[in-house]
């Protein structure tokens, strides 16, 4: 039968994999696929779960830095003095940094639309390598707990006996 | 096995990544431009985004003395204010002129080595280069792990230095500790902050001293920015390096048999 189970990269999933070979499951009977995912839209800030390195941060550290130089700086002549000034420099450039990116990242996924085909969501816990484990029906229930016990996203299995009493 | 010998050592000529016990340093993708405005906003910077350290911190040391010695900051200071009689006399014209090849070299060196690093990297990613993820010393252990870029934001922004101790980027966490602590120091901004939130303004604003205090939007946004791209880039490293070690050792090279043992019961 065929077990078969979703991870995310982690080193749980290498414990789950070594931990499985421990219990006697041969390493030529243990399948790794490893994913490629289909990108959505870029999401605002990578995540620990998906990280793309294209987010919208650039600009915004970049334009938040400046607002905050401008705002220490006019903060010495202004009312509330370069502290705030500085805080509020920082906010208000970091925040159209961030529209900037933003509105050039729409702009060019509008342009790539044909090209691109878009889902709505990537989910965070999305799979990153289903495992495919081959074992005897005995030891089905051991290969799941192990499997569950490393977090796995989903188990499954496929097995020939169940074909068979139909 | 002949095979895989081969292999390594086709990867050792373009690796992406290098593991050693204080700092994982390795190669990502980075717009130019984007290093090109860390130099400028601070001399150094765009050098340690690409991990370049020893030029960067030379650069950081630098800028910091030269600056401080020409009183830039300060006629910066008194230039945006529109007092360009006080900018002109401030500025001491025995240092000025050491800062302006200097600062151009910063950001054209960082913007070159952003376009042969690129390069670089996209060789790594297709030699599918191998790496280590882990190395274990007499003092201190360093791996690769999956770790929260928003998390290091916000150590960084509370304390610049932080994000990159929790990336474990030990050069760059003392580097920017040593700064950040002068910079405070020298601006009085932790007196100018216990003013403010009092509400005495114009006492804060006397008692900072803005040849520091304009350095800290540069050194604080720096230190953020650093640290995210870190703790992303160290994450793709992590599941490269996984998915590379799953693809080369886990492949069930009987996969048809099994699948067919499975799916005959039907018949």
């Amino acid at each position: 039968m065929i077990i078969a189970a979703t991870f995310e990269y982690s080193f749980n999933l290498e414990l789950a994999i070594s931990d499985l070979e421990k219990r006697g499951i041969p390493r030529e009977n243990i399948g790794a696929i490893t994913l490629d995912k289909q990108v959505a839209d870029r999401k605002v800030f990578d995540s620990i779960h998906r990280s793309d390195g294209i987010s919208l941060f650039d600009g915004a550290a970049a334009l938040g830095t400046v607002g905050a130089l401008l705002g220490a700086i006019y903060g010495f002549v202004l009312e509330w003095g370069p502290i705030i000034w500085m805080l509020i420099g920082f906010v208000f450039g970091a925040g159209l940094g961030f529209i900037l990116d933003y509105s050039i990242g729409k702009i060019r996924s509008l342009r790539n639309k044909k090209v691109s085909r878009k889902r709505d969501q990537v989910g965070d816990s999305a799979a990153d390598v289903v495992l495919l484990i081959n074992c005897e029906t005995e030891k089905n229930e051991l290969v799941e707990k192990i499997l569950w016990d490393n977090f796995a996203i989903g188990v499954g299995v496929m097995s020939e006996n169940r074909l068979v009493n139909k | 096995m002949e095979q895989l010998k081969s292999e390594s050592l086709r990867n050792l000529r373009r690796p992406k990544g290098y593991i050693s016990v204080a700092n994982v340093n390795l190669l990502h993708l980075k717009n130019p431009w984007v290093t090109a405005w860390w130099s400028a906003a601070f001399p150094g910077y765009g050098h340690i985004i690409m991990g370049s350290y020893v030029k960067g911190f030379l650069l950081v040391i630098w800028e910091f003395a030269i600056n401080y010695e020409a009183h830039l900051n300060t006629a910066i200071y008194y230039s945006l204010l529109g007092r360009f009689q006080i900018a002109k006399d401030v500025i001491d014209i025995n240092w000025f002129l050491l800062y302006v090849s200097v600062y151009i070299y910063a950001i054209w060196g960082s913007f070159r080595l952003t376009v042969d690093l690129n390069k670089l990297s996209i060789l790594a990613d297709r030699e599918d280069s191998m790496i280590i993820p882990i190395k274990i010393g007499s003092m201190e252990i360093c791996f690769l792990d999956k770790r929260v870029p928003w998390v290091s934001v916000m150590l960084s922004l509370f304390s610049p230095g932080l994000g990159h101790l929790y990336t474990h980027r030990i050069p760059t966490t003392l580097f920017l500790m040593a700064n950040y602590i002068t910079v405070v120091y020298y601006s009085h901004v932790l007196r100018a902050i216990h003013y403010t939130a009092t509400g005495a303004f114009s006492q804060a604003a006397m008692i900072l001293d803005p040849q520091w205090f304009l350095i800290l939007p540069s050194l604080i946004g720096f230190s953020i920015y650093d640290a995210y791209v870190n703790t992303v880039e160290y994450n793709r490293l992590f599941e490269m390096e996984q998915a590379r070690f799953l693809s080369d050792h886990y492949q069930m090279p009987n996969i048809n048999s099994v699948l067919a043992d499975c799916l005959g019961g039907a018949k």
